[in-house]
C-alpha cells in the first residue's frame, strides 16, 4: 500500500500544498484575528523554526537538516485550541495541530509557564484535592466573587463553564457497589479519566452498566490523567511523566490482551496517539501496546454491535407518542480518532429515538482553551455554530408538547459543559443515553436506575 | 447492521455527486475521503470540454466536437445522451439547494434566496426532456487574469461575465485583499476589443483587517450591515449599462440575497440614469471572477452537495485515509482505514473509486517515477520513466503525458487489467483519476467529474 503521507509530525510539512483547505475550515480564525490560521501558524512557519527533528528526507531516509538556531515560535500559535479539524480537513495529511503543540511546547521551554496553566493542566490535582470535600469545594468556587477573583489573579474565564465536584468519586461508588459488579470471564479494562473521577462519576457508572449488560466484567486499576491538558499547555515534560506511569499501571492489562475501554474522546486519543507522537515515544513498546489496545467505547461497542453480540432490549426513551428529538455533536476529538461516529450507529439501535446529526465543526471550548480569560470569547463565537444548529432542531410549530429538545448529546465532557452553557440544554454522553434504553439508568438525574 | 449498498471513497465533485446519484435511487451509501476535496480549489463553474487536442481554438459546441475525442476518452465511452442527462441532474440538484447553475444561451436566472425545500424527486432522470437548443453550446467567461475561458455551466454569479455579451465592463478590485489583478483583467479585455475599466476600492469601511484573503471577504459580506455599504460603494462607482465584475467573495451564507440585492441596486441606478428600462432585460449586472483559494464558489458547490446528501441521508466522513483492502477472487470484501490505533474496517456490496488524479491524492508518483494507485493498487496506464512524464515546452499544445496517467474502464466504468478484463466485479471508479484524459488542456475536469460519477453511480444501481 502506498502512503500519500508521511505521518511523522516533523516530516508531514513537506506534504502542504498550500490549498488554503485548512484555512476555509479553521473554526478559530473565522472568528479571530489574534490566530492568522492553520497553513499559516504551522507548515509555513515551521519551516523556519529549528526544533532539531528531521524535516528532509532524502533516498537515505530523514535528514535532520536543522536551520540556524533560535528562531521562537510566533506568540500567535497560543491562540490554535487544537480542535484538529485542520487534520481533519487536509487532503495531503500534514499534521497541522501536532506542530502547533510542539511549538506552543517550545516557547513554553523558552519563556516558562503561566500560573493558570500550569493549573489548568493539573486536572487530577484539582480533581482529587476538590474531592476530599466536594461541598465545601463547590462552595468555595463557584460563586461570583470567587470566579472573579479566579479571573482576575489568574485569568480564568468568569463565565467559562466550570464542572463541579460529585459528592461522591467513582471509585468511592465502586467500593460501595463491590459486591453488585460482575464477575466474568470476559473483562475489559475502563480508562475513567479525571472528569469522569470527581465531575462526573455518573457517566462511569452508565459505563460499567452496559458492559455489565453484554456480559463483561469492568476492571478499573488505578490510573492517573492522561496528560492531555497539560500537552495542550505545552507542559510536554510533566505530561511525559503521568503518560510513563499510566503505560506501567496498565501493562498487565493490556499484556493480558483486555481491551482498555474510555468515555473521554481526548483521553482516549491521547493514549492512541497525541501523547505517543508529541512526545516522540511512537518506538516505545509499552506506549505502542498500549496505543493499541486503547478504543473509544463506543468504537469497541460497535465491533460489539457488528458481530451481533449487543443486548436487544432497548427500550424506547420517550414516554407514550412524544417523539425524543436528540441532537448529537461528535466532538472534534473523537473526530480525531478518524474511527467515524460509532455513537450514531449505536444510538440508532434505540426504538423511537429521533437522532439529529451536527456538522457542526467545534463547541469552541477545546479542553481547556475556552476557560482562558482571553480566549473565552472565542470558543463562544466558535459555539455559535453548533448553538444555532441544536436551537433550530426543535419543531417550532409544537414546541409545547411534541417538537421540543429535552437534551443534547456529545462523548466529550469539555464540549457537554460548553454545550450546556451554550445552548440552555443539559446535554448527555451516548453512553448515558445506551444505559438509560437498556433501562440501567435515570438520564434525567444522572444516577443508576433502581436495583442496579 | 444492514450493509452498504455503496462505499464511495473521495469527497470531491465526482464522488459526492455519485453518491447524490446513488442515493436518489434508494442505494444505502456512505463516502469517505482522506481530506475535503477538491471542490475547494476550483473555480465553481463546469467546465465539460473546452479545447480537443492539436487544435488552440476553443470549442464552441462540445456535442460537435465529442467525435474528436480518442475512443478510450471518458466521454467516448459515455455519448453525448448521458453526458447531457447527467449535467441535467446536476443542474437540478443545484438548483433544488438554491445554488442554480446556468447554461448558456438560457434566460437569465437569479439565485433565489430562501428558496423552499423541494422533496428529492425519485423520478428516472430520463423521464425529463433536456431542452435540445444549443444544448453543447460553451461560453467564454473571464479567467483570473482576464483571459477568456471556456465554460459550460455556470453558477448564476458567474454568467454575466459571458464574453458574447457586449455590455461594457468595469472590473472592481479590492484594497486590502491581494491576489486579484483588477487592472490586468481590464487591460487584457480591452485588447481582445471590449470596453472594460478598472477601479480599485477600499475594504477599509467594512473591515478593519488589513489583509483579507476571499474567504474572509465572503463571510463579511453575509453580514447585513457590510451588505448594505459594499451595494452602496458599488453603485456608486457603476456607470448606466455597465456590468460589474468582482473577485468571487459575494458572500458565502448569504449569497443568493447579495447577489439578488446588488443587481437590483445597480439595475434601478442605471435606469435613473437613463431614464429607460431597456437595460432590464440586459441581463444580470453584477458578476465574479474566480480567485485563489480558497475558491468561494468552490466552496458553496461542496456546501451543496454536502447539504443535498444529508437530506438522503448519506453520512460523509473526511479524514479517513485508505490504508489496506482484502478481496478474494475478483469480489473486493472490505477496505481499511488508519486510526489513532487499529486500521477501521469498511464493508459495502461495491465500492466506487473517485480519489483523484495526482493532485486529489489518488495517483501517487515518486521521485523515481513510479506512479501507483493508491487504494487498490489498480493497473495504471502511464508513462513508464520519469523523463516521459513531461514535454519540453511548458504550454506544449499536446498537454504533458503524466497529465493523462489513470485507471483505464470499461462503459460500465469498472477500472481494467493490462488484458481489458474488470479487474473487481464490485469496484466502480470515476472522475480525475480516469486515464485518456487530459482535463487540465481540455478543461473538462468537472464535466468528467459529474459525467463519470453519473454513470459508475448508474452501473452500481443496475448491478445490484
Amino acid at each position: 500500500m502506498q502512503n500519500t503521507t508521511v505521518n511523522s509530525v516533523g516530516l508531514s510539512l513537506n506534504a502542504c500544498i498550500k490549498c488554503n483547505i485548512c484555512t476555509s475550515y479553521c473554526p478559530v480564525s473565522e472568528v479571530t484575528d489574534s490566530f492568522p490560521g492553520p497553513k499559516y501558524a504551522a507548515p509555513q512557519s515551521e519551516r523556519f523554526r529549528d526544533f532539531g527533528h528531521p524535516y528532509y528526507e532524502d533516498d537515505s531516509g530523514p535528514i535532520s537538516r536543522p536551520l540556524t538556531a533560535g528562531q521562537m515560535p510566533d506568540a500567535s500559535v497560543d491562540y490554535c485550541s487544537g480542535c484538529r479539524v485542520c487534520n481533519e480537513v487536509c487532503p495531503t495529511g500534514v499534521r497541522i495541530a501536532e506542530i502547533n503543540a510542539r511549538a506552543r511546547a517550545r516557547i513554553v521551554a523558552a519563556r516558562g509557564l503561566s500560573l493558570r496553566n500550569r493549573l489548568l493542566g493539573r486536572n487530577e490535582l484539582l480533581g482529587r484535592i476538590g474531592s476530599i470535600a466536594p461541598g465545601l469545594a463547590n462552595f468555595a468556587l463557584h460563586n461570583s466573587i470567587s470566579r472573579k477573583l479566579a479571573a482576575s489573579l489568574f485569568g480564568i474565564a468568569e463565565k467559562a463553564p466550570l464542572p463541579r465536584w460529585h459528592h461522591e468519586t467513582l471509585n468511592r461508588w465502586l467500593a460501595r457497589t463491590r459486591t453488585q459488579r460482575l464477575r466474568s470471564d470476559r473483562k475489559v479494562v475502563y480508562f475513567h479519566g479525571c472528569a469522569t473521577q470527581y465531575y462526573e462519576p455518573f457517566v462511569g457508572m452508565a459505563a460499567i452498566l452496559v458492559l455489565e449488560h453484554l456480559g463483561y466484567e469492568v476492571i478499573v486499576p488505578p490510573q492517573n490523567c492522561c496528560g492531555l491538558p497539560m500537552l495542550s499547555n505545552g507542559e510536554f515534560s510533566a505530561a511525559e511523566s503521568y503518560h510513563r506511569r499510566n503505560v506501567a499501571r496498565l501493562a498487565q492489562y493490556v499484556n493480558a490482551g483486555y481491551p482498555i475501554l474510555g468515555t473521554s474522546t481526548s483521553c482516549t486519543l491521547t493514549l492512541k496517539e497525541e501523547a505517543p507522537e508529541l512526545l516522540d515515544l511512537e518506538s516505545d513498546a509499552g506506549t505502542r501496546a498500549l496505543k493499541l489496545a486503547t478504543w473509544d467505547i463506543f468504537e469497541w461497542l460497535r465491533e460489539r454491535l457488528d458481530q451481533d453480540q449487543l443486548p436487544s432490549d432497548l427500550r424506547p426513551l420517550n414516554r407514550s407518542d412524544q417523539p425524543f428529538i436528540l441532537p448529537y455533536h461528535a466532538p472534534c476529538q473523537l473526530r480525531a480518532h478518524r474511527i467515524g461516529k460509532p455513537a450514531l450507529d449505536l444510538l440508532a439501535r434505540i426504538p423511537g429515538l429521533d437522532l439529529r446529526e451536527s456538522q457542526a465543526r467545534c463547541c469552541g471550548i477545546a479542553g481547556t482553551y475556552g476557560y482562558k480569560t482571553e480566549k473565552y470569547q472565542i470558543a463562544m463565537d466558535v459555539g455559535r455554530e453548533l448553538f444555532d444548529y441544536v436551537a433550530s432542531q426543535a419543531d417550532k410549530s409544537d414546541l409545547d408538547s411534541r417538537g421540543s429538545v429535552s437534551f443534547t448529546a456529545c462523548d466529550s465532557e469539555t464540549c457537554r459543559w460548553q454545550l450546556e452553557h451554550g445552548t440552555g440544554l443539559p446535554s448527555r454522553h451516548p453512553v448515558e443515553l445506551l444505559a438509560a434504553a437498556y433501562g440501567l439508568y435515570d438520564l434525567q438525574a444522572r444516577r443508576p436506575a433502581a436495583g442496579n | 447492521m444492514r450493509m452498504l449498498d455503496l462505499l464511495v471513497i473521495g469527497a470531491g465533485l465526482t464522488g459526492l455527486f455519485a453518491a447524490y446519484t446513488a442515493a436518489r435511487a434508494g442505494l444505502r451509501v456512505r463516502v469517505i475521503a482522506h481530506g475535503a476535496g477538491a471542490t475547494h480549489w476550483h473555480a465553481g463553474t463546469i467546465d465539460l470540454l473546452g479545447y480537443v487536442q492539436n487544435s488552440e481554438e476553443a470549442v464552441a459546441d462540445w456535442t460537435q466536437a465529442l467525435p474528436e475525442l480518442p475512443p478510450a476518452h471518458p466521454y467516448s465511452l459515455l455519448g453525448v445522451d448521458t453526458i447531457a442527462t447527467a449535467l441535467d441532474a446536476f443542474q437540478r440538484l443545484t438548483a433544488a439547494a438554491g445554488l442554480p447553475y446556468v447554461r448558456p444561451g438560457v434566460t437569465m436566472i437569479l439565485p433565489v434566496p430562501n428558496a423552499p425545500e423541494e422533496p428529492i424527486s425519485q423520478k428516472s432522470d430520463l423521464d425529463n426532456e433536456v431542452d435540445n437548443d444549443n444544448l453543447g453550446r460553451n461560453c467564454q467567461l473571464i479567467s483570473p487574469v482576464g483571459a477568456p475561458r471556456p465554460v459550460y455551466l455556470a453558477p448564476a454569479a458567474q454568467q454575466a461575465a459571458n464574453l458574447e455579451d457586449d455590455r461594457p465592463l468595469v472590473i472592481v478590485g479590492l484594497e486590502g485583499m491581494p491576489d486579484f489583478y483588477p487592472d490586468l483583467i481590464a487591460e487584457n479585455l480591452q485588447r481582445q476589443g471590449h470596453r472594460a475599466r478598472s477601479v480599485t476600492v477600499p475594504l477599509s469601511r467594512i473591515t478593519k483587517q488589513r489583509d483579507s484573503n476571499p474567504l474572509q471577504v465572503s463571510r463579511l459580506l453575509d453580514q447585513p450591515l457590510a451588505q448594505a455599504q459594499f451595494t452602496e460603494m458599488l453603485v456608486n462607482l457603476s456607470v448606466a449599462g455597465e456590468r460589474v465584475g468582482l473577485p468571487a467573495v459575494l458572500g458565502l451564507n448569504a449569497h443568493a440575497a447579495l447577489v439578488t440585492q446588488l443587481h437590483e441596486a445597480i439595475t434601478n441606478r442605471s435606469q435613473q440614469d437613463t431614464q429607460s428600462s431597456q437595460s432590464k432585460q440586459a441581463g444580470i449586472s453584477v458578476f465574479e471572477i474566480p480567485t485563489l483559494p480558497p475558491s468561494v464558489p468552490g466552496l458553496r458547490l461542496d456546501a451543496a452537495l454536502r447539504a443535498q446528501l444529508d437530506r438522503l441521508g448519506v453520512r460523509v466522513e473526511i479524514g479517513m485515509e485508505v490504508c489496506a483492502f482484502h478481496a478474494t477472487g475478483r469480489r473486493i470484501l472490505w477496505i481499511e482505514t488508519e486510526t489513532g490505533s487499529r486500521p477501521l474496517r469498511h464493508t459495502a456490496r461495491n465500492y466506487l473509486l473517485a480519489t483523484g488524479g495526482i493532485l486529489g491524492g489518488g495517483i501517487y508518483a515518486d521521485r523515481c517515477g513510479r506512479v501507483k494507485e493508491t487504494v487498490f493498487d489498480l493497473p495504471l496506464t502511464a508513462p513508464q520513466a520519469r523523463s516521459h512524464w513531461l514535454r519540453p515546452l511548458f504550454l506544449d499544445k499536446r498537454g504533458h503525458p503524466i497529465f493523462q496517467a489513470g485507471v483505464s474502464v470499461n462503459h460500465h466504468f469498472r477500472p481494467l487489467d493490462q488484458s481489458d478484463a474488470p479487474v473487481y466485479d464490485n469496484l466502480w471508479a470515476a472522475g480525475s483519476i480516469l486515464a485518456h484524459t487530459d482535463p487540465v488542456r481540455e478543461r473538462s475536469r468537472e464535466g468528467i467529474a459529474i459525467a463519470t460519477g453519473y454513470a459508475a453511480a448508474n452501473g452500481v444501481i443496475k448491478s445490484k
